[in-house]
């Protein structure tokens, strides 16, 4: 093995400029390879960190307005969700373990003595903190026990909590007042861009009146598998409701629905789409290099006839030209495909860098699995390029010794 | 005998056939320094190509020290090339990329023999030849004399049964000639067998026995 290593070593400093020349192609190909396989996965990367598989088994619906006239009633028109619907989904879909009801209250104020806010809050379900990941800085998300007793209590983004208290480390046990109410701030959390206010829908409930009118439902569905499992689990809620609300089973237009679990699975399929396209960009660039590759073969083998020759005279088996021939191919694509592996990954280090976490693009970077698959590409790729060039070289006889050059 | 040729026939296939080696009976003995001579066109390279192992020949029997050498695979013959015959070519044939140790020792690494052993070996042989200081010489910066010393070091380095030189001397000027010739000589007194083909009537002179090869047909000895 030492002793090809060194053979290969020496024929291939005999030829240094044409094995450089052919190795920036190879190099070339896999760079590009990587460089392509690199981006995707910070796409892909990006994805899991905006979709996290754990709130992905949710359906969110909104009220929509009735496109068919049904049971006495004319179409067009307009369903109002209720929290109440979550018993009726509850009852009849046996896989839900949870139905978080949300409304807004847009013009409700919140104000301190320092200061006040006019955007609203959000009455939510402890659901919500899963599906708007929202993290938390300081204190707590509204619980269950918030939701079940109906206190009144309050989340901030750390903005407002600045803004209401001067620094967002001191708004937690301290009161804002709402609705003409007072609320106890149980937690501050951070979001790039999301900012609302997050107050218990139950409690919210309560002093409307018991206004039960939900802007949105978020059902939690247990052992979704595949897409027919989330397409049965829709149609399930949506015939709950159906007979809930009155309106025709069939008629689509009566609810928006997002079904997360689904568009997940989408996604997922997707994803796996683009990196196979990824793999075939690059492993057809990676082609042309192998070409090029195959070819110089071709020509080492040409000028080396009567070399092969002598080896053949002096005792070379076929099977040990075959040998040197495919191993000079694959050394050649092996090492200046090292390089292109080093220059792509040191490239997606420097973006990555550069341009830190921006939106839809994280972490461009290319793990140890996909290394060893490109590892793998490239010693295949090599030893293809050579196989020609080596049944061609075996051929030589070993009388092309006794022809003068 | 080392060498016995029993009515060897060799064809080349054509439009006009070409009948090159007609019944070439021949025997050499082991430690005969025995020169093969004819013009060119004669047959002689096609002989020596069969003697060497390097092609087929269509009828007959030749026997290699003992060995039926017939119909022989690519592996057999490549095997019994390397152990049985030592060549040594009129262009030296050294790769030129390889030092003159590395040229000596590549025999023996298609015998699988380990780096250390078989440049010890190849050494021995360069030493026996006196150009332990070139070993580590590209061909390039050796004189043809040098050369072809080196090429008979590597044709030496596996103890082969004969020495096979294809017009050993064809590319050197006359007083190297004689140097090469002195060689064969020392070694043939060692007990070496050889056989030089050639058409060099100087070089003939200087070996034991001349067969003589006319029109693809030895001709009587002393005729």
């Amino acid at each position: 093995m030492l002793d090809l290593l060194r053979e290969i070593a020496q024929t291939l400093r005999n030829n240094r400029l044409r094995t450089m020349l052919t190795g920036i192609a190879v190099a070339w190909g896999i760079f590009m390879l990587i460089v392509l396989l690199g981006a995707a996965r910070g796409v892909v990367n990006s994805f899991h960190a905006n979709v996290d598989e754990s709130s992905a088994n949710t359906i969110n619906i909104w009220g929509g307005v009735t496109s068919e006239p049904y049971k006495g009633y004319k179409d067009g028109r307009w369903i109002q969700l209720k929290g109440d619907d979550a018993g009726a989904i509850m009852k009849d879909n046996g896989n839900v373990s949870s139905v978080a009801a949300y409304a807004s209250v847009d013009t409700a104020k919140i104000i301190t003595a320092r200061d006040y806010l006019n955007d609203g809050f959000r009455a939510v379900y402890p659901e919500a903190a899963k599906s708007g990941k929202v993290d938390m800085a300081y204190g707590r998300f509204i619980n269950y026990r918030d939701i079940s007793e109906q206190r009144r209590v309050m989340v901030l983004h750390e903005k407002n909590a600045r803004l209401l208290f001067g620094d967002e480390t001191k708004a937690v046990g301290n009161t804002v007042s709402s609705m003409g109410l007072a609320w106890t701030v149980v937690g501050v959390y951070r979001h790039r861009w999301r900012s609302q206010s997050y107050a218990p829908y139950t409690t919210y409930k309560a002093i409307t009146g018991n206004n039960d009118n939900a802007e949105e439902l978020m059902v939690t569905v247990e052992g979704m598998r595949t897409e027919a499992d989330g397409e049965k689990a829709e149609a399930g809620i949506f015939k709950s409701l159906a007979r809930q609300h009155q309106f025709s089973p069939t008629d689509k237009n009566a609810l928006w629905t997002w079904n997360k679990f689904t568009s997940y699975l989408r996604n997922v399929a997707a994803f796996g789409y683009l990196d196979l396209a990824v793999w075939v960009i690059g492993i057809f660039t990676l082609l042309s290099g192998i070409v090029g590759v195959s070819n110089i073969m071709f020509v080492s083998v040409r000028e080396r006839t009567h070399e092969i020759g002598i080896r053949r005279a002096i005792g070379a088996k076929p099977s040990a030209i075959l040998t040197q021939v495919l191993a000079e191919s694959v050394a050649i694509t092996a090492l200046f495909g090292y390089i292109g592996i080093v220059a792509g990954t040191a490239i997606l280090q420097l973006v990555d860098m550069m341009m830190g976490d921006v939106e839809g693009f994280k972490n461009p970077t290319v793990d140890i699995a996909i290394a060893q698959k490109v590892t793998a590409a490239l010693i295949l790729s090599g030893a293809f390029a050579g196989l020609f060039p080596a049944l061609k070289a075996i051929k030589v006889k070993p009388v092309e010794a006794l022809r003068d050059e | 005998m080392i060498i016995t040729l029993r009515n060897v026939n060799k064809t080349y296939p054509g439009i006009v056939p070409l009948h090159v080696l007609k019944d070439i009976n021949l025997e050499i003995e082991r430690g005969e320094l025995v020169s093969i001579m004819g013009a060119s066109g004669s047959g002689k390279s096609t002989l020596l190509n069969i003697l060497g192992i390097l092609d087929n020949y269509d009828s007959g029997e030749y026997l290699l020290d003992g060995v039926l050498i017939r119909d022989l695979g690519e592996n057999r013959a490549a095997w019994l090339r390397n152990r049985m015959i030592g060549f040594v070519f009129q262009s030296f044939n050294l790769i030129n990329y390889k030092n003159a140790l590395e040229n000596v020792a590549l025999p023996l690494f298609y015998q699988g023999v380990g780096r250390r052993k078989r440049n010890a070996m190849a050494m021995e042989q360069l030493e026996r030849m006196g150009l332990a200081d070139r070993a580590h010489h590209l061909p390039g910066e050796l004189s043809g004399g040098q050369k072809q010393r080196v090429a008979i070091a590597r044709a030496l380095v596996t103890n082969p049964s004969i020495i096979l030189a294809d017009e050993p001397t064809g590319a050197l000027d006359s007083h190297t000639s004689k140097e090469v010739m002195d060689v064969f000589r020392r070694l043939n007194a060692e007990g070496m067998t050889i056989v030089i083909v050639t058409h060099d009537p100087g070089v003939g002179a200087a070996t034991n026995r001349i067969i003589r090869i006319v029109d693809g047909q030895i001709t009587p000895e002393n005729a």
